[in-house]
């Protein structure tokens, strides 16, 4: 088995080559691709700490998505608090959003808890749509465009490409800690076997609800990112199932618990979701769904274990030394 | 000595089904208490009472002088209380060290140290060779081992035992009968389940026998092997013992 916590040599080389590109500022017109798919292994690398790692298989994270954007975006626009400190505010809220879920599940297991957590989004989504005080209804909040660092509003793609690509290194960081760490231990425990692990001495509500805090909070963090980068936000898309389909896709196809996975699920799949509706959207409504989903079910079929699991196999194919 | 467990007058029942009525007993450090009934005695959801899976319905769990009762699974391991499963139930994704090493932490909380604790556990057991393998791999013998192995790691002052023979090969019950006999010279006081009675009666101390929820015979092996209510339990059949 491989040596957890380690870095690759391959992995070195993919996030040198991001920085070279992000530095190089490669590609202007696959600029929005290319923060996009920075922002979306962030992500991935969030949802598998709780679905990849803990084994609470969550369809419900675009809820802690949402709760980081509109924090930040709310203590912005109404108490003028720079969203360098209510991206803090925005992944401390989706914290306690995440340990609140997973105390009212606390019982639920498989199935149980992925419609829970379905559920438990929809509420916080109609909550956003009809606290329109706060929140603006389904009008949604924009920030004004005006380009301002103190205001985490970049102005130019090449930097928001080096903010995601940050904040998708420190989520990388962050997994490959908890793989060498007692508590990532303890995730893989309560994932694997409930009963032994209590029997171990670990209560596994409470390594739960943190994995799910953990992982709540650093999605409130992208949820941030994003309300930034676009600029608006409205409950139908940051809060929408699709959203947190796409969370849970994107680690399933790169290799479910795995660091490298979710990245590359995103590095594929990201850039192939957003070309296909680029390209195809107007040439026929919904071919660009076709195809996206029909290169899905081939991946699924094929590698089962990810794209990290498949690599995993080539390189065990090979004779050991 | 004051007693490592009581179990004082301990019931449990399912519904209208009394599967443990008012059973008592106490083990003594260094004890290796074997507990046997035939099926359906109640012998697990003894087992589980003790272990913290569920709570009893009556009657109180004292260790180390303390009550102990209504105590879940991970209070009870803190406690010192370790145990194995029935059908092993192994961190599938995880290798063989590291399913260890989760036990371990109870005691070594740096990485470090509950990797050389899961080391020496590991090869105490036998189980080296198989150190990085994942646990889904591992046959049922060995499987069973990494069991006996888990709750070891734990360095419990206590360790239940549930039928930790079934399925193994006649020279795999040798081995573990061996590893068995000589945890009390370790400090580890062990309650053994088992069906495989000719190890047992070799190696326990001393024997609870429970029928229908309920003590029918204690005492040294061969004594309670004779005992007729013993007898009659296990259906007249005459045991044939090594």
């Amino acid at each position: 088995m491989p040596q957890r916590g380690q870095i690759s040599w391959f992995e070195i080389v993919l996030f040198t080559s991001c920085v070279i590109w992000v530095a190089f500022g490669f590609a202007p017109a696959l600029q929005d691709v290319v923060v996009l798919s920075f922002l979306f292994a962030g992500l991935a690398l969030a949802w598998n700490i709780a679905g990849g790692c803990a084994g609470l298989i969550s369809f419900g994270h675009a809820a802690f998505f949402g709760i980081g954007a509109y924090t930040s975006t709310i203590l912005f626009q109404s108490h003028g608090i720079t969203p360098w400190l209510g991206i803090f505010a925005g992944a401390a809220a989706a914290a306690i959003g995440g340990a609140v879920l997973s105390l009212i599940c606390a019982r639920l297991k498989g199935p149980f808890f992925i419609l829970s957590s379905l559920a438990f989004a929809e509420v916080v989504r109609i909550i956003a749509l009809n606290w329109s005080s706060v929140t603006g209804g389904a009008e949604g909040l924009s920030i004004p465009p005006v380009p301002d660092v103190a205001n985490m509003v970049l102005g130019s793609k090449p930097a928001y490409e080096a903010l995601t690509l940050i904040y998708l290194i420190l989520a990388y960081a962050i997994m490959r800690w908890l793989e060498a760490s007692r508590f990532g231990f303890y995730l893989f425990a309560v994932r694997d076997n409930d009963d032994a692990a209590a029997a171990a001495g670990i209560n596994p509500l409470m390594v739960r609800s943190s994995a799910m805090a953990l992982s709540a909070a650093l999605t409130g963090v992208g949820g941030t990112l994003f309300a930034q980068y676009f600029l608006y936000l409205d409950p139908t898309y940051v809060i929408s199932p699709e959203l947190s389909f796409q969370f849970a896709l994107l680690p399933a196809v790169g290799g479910l618990g795995t660091a490298i996975g979710p990245i590359l699920g995103s590095f594929l799949i990201t850039p192939l979701s957003e070309l296909l509706r680029a390209n195809l959207g107007n040439a026929a409504a919904g071919l660009h769904l076709v195809i996206y989903s029909a290169g899905l079910i081939v991946v699924m079929l094929y590698f089962p274990s990810g794209i990290a699991g498949a690599l995993e196999k080539l390189k065990s194919r090979k004779p050991r030394p | 000595m004051s007693a490592l467990l009581e179990v004082q007058g301990v019931s449990r029942t399912f519904g209208a089904t009394r599967a443990v009525d008012n059973v008592s007993f106490a083990v003594q450090p260094g004890e290796l208490l074997g507990l046997i009934g035939p099926n359906g005695a109640g012998k697990s959801t003894l087992f589980n009472l003790i272990a913290g899976v569920m709570p009893p319905s009556g009657g109180k769990i004292v260790v180390d002088g303390a009550d102990v009762t209504g105590w879940k699974s991970y209070d009870m391991a803190r406690a010192g209380v370790a145990r194995t499963f029935q059908i092993p139930k192994p961190y599938r994704q995880l290798s063989v060290i590291e399913n260890v090493m989760i036990s371990a932490f109870l005691r070594e909380r740096s990485m470090a140290g509950a990797r050389d604790l899961a080391d020496v556990t590991l090869s105490d057991l036998g189980l080296a060779p198989y150190r990085d393998r994942p646990a889904s791999e591992l046959t049922v013998g060995l499987l069973k081992r990494l069991e006996v192995a888990r709750a070891l790691a734990m360095r419990p002052k206590l360790v239940l035992f549930d039928e930790i023979m079934a399925g193994l090969t006649p020279t795999e019950v040798g081995a573990m009968t061996e590893i068995v006999a000589g945890l009390p010279a370790k400090g580890i006081t062990v309650i053994w389940v088992e069906h495989v009675l000719y190890a047992i009666m070799k190696t326990a101390t001393r024997m609870v026998v429970i029928n229908r929820g309920s003590v029918i015979a204690q005492g040294a092996p061969a004594e309670v092997a004779r005992d007729p209510a013993v007898v009659k339990a296990y259906l007249g059949e005459e045991m044939q013992l090594a």
